[in-house]
């Protein structure tokens, strides 16, 4: 009898009529999307993992990303690079206070937040734009390569060039993969700046919402928490971005 | 999650408007005080995953910045991918709030990642093998190329 009843339960529960989830349906499918997303990033990871694999030398993060602004030529490395996960960490958090803020419709909070998320947002763009600027004075950009003529030294300090006695095939080596290095970097680096930038611009369509009380003659902040599940994984692929091309 | 609905009160939301769902069955906190214990409990949560997250970065760049050239490769890989693993479960659990919808939902989401762990076994073993074909075979060897620029 009580399976009997928990059976009708069931049924109902999942015929329709209802959310069986709990969720809305608008925030389910912001989940699907960026399900949809984390296997774009993954196979962007994954491919430049192949190609790291593939290639006889890599080179080392710690002498690529080692320049601080107005530092000159110290060498510092991740230092940079600590301060942007540490920004983008950081406009995380207000983000999921901003999210709070909305669960208790508390217009005053959500405004707030959403303000500090959106500079956070805008001081990692504008590190990212530094960074990227800076290499490409230093040579590197999508397409460039190490000259073959170069002297064998001026790959030495790449993954595993010491095993290599062959200074033709060294060169060859180092060619292929700075090429595959800065071809993945700014493509990866890139196409996660795209998601900051249209995250920001998500943010700052519900910030004037918010202003305008939109949301409290809707009666709820759901789009907050839609906008903050799309801001959580953008800090959540640069969790990955971070790791694979600065630390290993 | 729903403590304060029964399916009853709860009904009339699903016939009738549903844009009101979220407000009257999937958000139970909407009206209340934000200044209310059990909001305070949930910042407070908030800011010690931040606490988390900020020292296991800051362990991460210290062990890049001056250990990771005198360990193993494989371990420093090992480090790296744990300790960012742990940083994307704290950020899907608590700041994306999966750990707080229904267990179907989390297993839902979750369950197609798996795939993942094909994807870089397989993708890795091939570029391993690459490397092994380029080095051996004589019409891949990268000098012999060059000698023919």
């Amino acid at each position: 009898m009580a399976q009997a009843t928990a059976t009708t339960a069931d049924s109902k529960l999942w015929g329709g009529g209802r959310s069986p989830f709990n969720v809305s349906y608008g925030k389910m499918m912001m989940w699907f999307f960026l399900l949809s997303d984390t296997f774009t990033f993954g196979a962007f990871l994954i491919s430049y993992g192949t190609n790291r694999f593939f290639s006889a030398v890599w080179p080392d993060p710690n002498k690529v990303f080692k320049a601080f602004p107005m530092m000159g030529h110290m060498s510092l490395p991740l230092l940079f690079v600590s301060i942007m996960t540490f920004i983008l960490i950081m406009s995380s958090v207000t983000m999921v206070l901003a999210v709070h803020a909305g669960h208790y419709g508390d217009r005053k909070g959500v405004i707030k937040w959403l303000l500090f998320t959106i500079v956070g947002g805008i001081c990692f763009l504008s590190c990212q734009a530094w960074e990227w600027t800076h290499l490409h004075s230093e040579g590197a950009w999508w397409g460039s390569f190490t000259d073959l003529s170069a002297p064998a030294s001026s790959i030495e300090h790449f993954f595993r060039a010491k095993a290599i006695s062959n200074p033709a095939f060294a060169a060859g080596a180092g060619m292929q993969a700075t090429h595959d290095f800065y071809n993945f970097f700014f493509t990866i680096t890139g196409f996660h700046g795209a998601h900051v930038a249209s995250g920001v611009v998500l943010l700052i369509i519900a910030l004037v919402n918010s202003v305008n009380g939109t949301y409290d003659r809707r009666g709820h902040y759901e789009m907050v928490e839609k906008i903050g599940l799309y801001w959580h994984f953008v800090d959540l692929v640069w969790v990955f971005v971070f790791t694979c091309f600065y630390l290993l | 999650m729903s403590h304060t609905h029964n399916d009853h009160n709860t009904q009339h939301f699903y016939e009738g408007d549903q844009s009101k769902l979220y407000s009257g069955v999937m958000n139970p906190h909407f009206g209340h005080d934000i200044t209310a214990p059990d909001s305070k409990k949930q910042v407070g949560r908030i800011w010690k995953v931040f606490w988390i997250l900020l020292v296991v970065t800051i362990v991460e760049v210290i062990l890049g910045m001056f250990f990771s050239h005198h360990l193993p490769e494989g371990l420093v890989a090992f480090f790296f991918l744990t300790l960012t693993l742990l940083k994307a479960a704290y950020i899907v659990s608590v700041f994306m709030h999966l750990g707080d919808e229904r267990r179907n939902f989390l297993i839902t989401v979750l369950i197609p990642l798996v795939l993942f762990i094909w994807f870089i076994i397989a993708f890795l073993a091939d570029g391993d093998f690459w490397l092994h074909m380029n080095s051996t075979s004589p019409t891949r060897d990268v000098a012999a190329i060059v000698s023919i620029k």
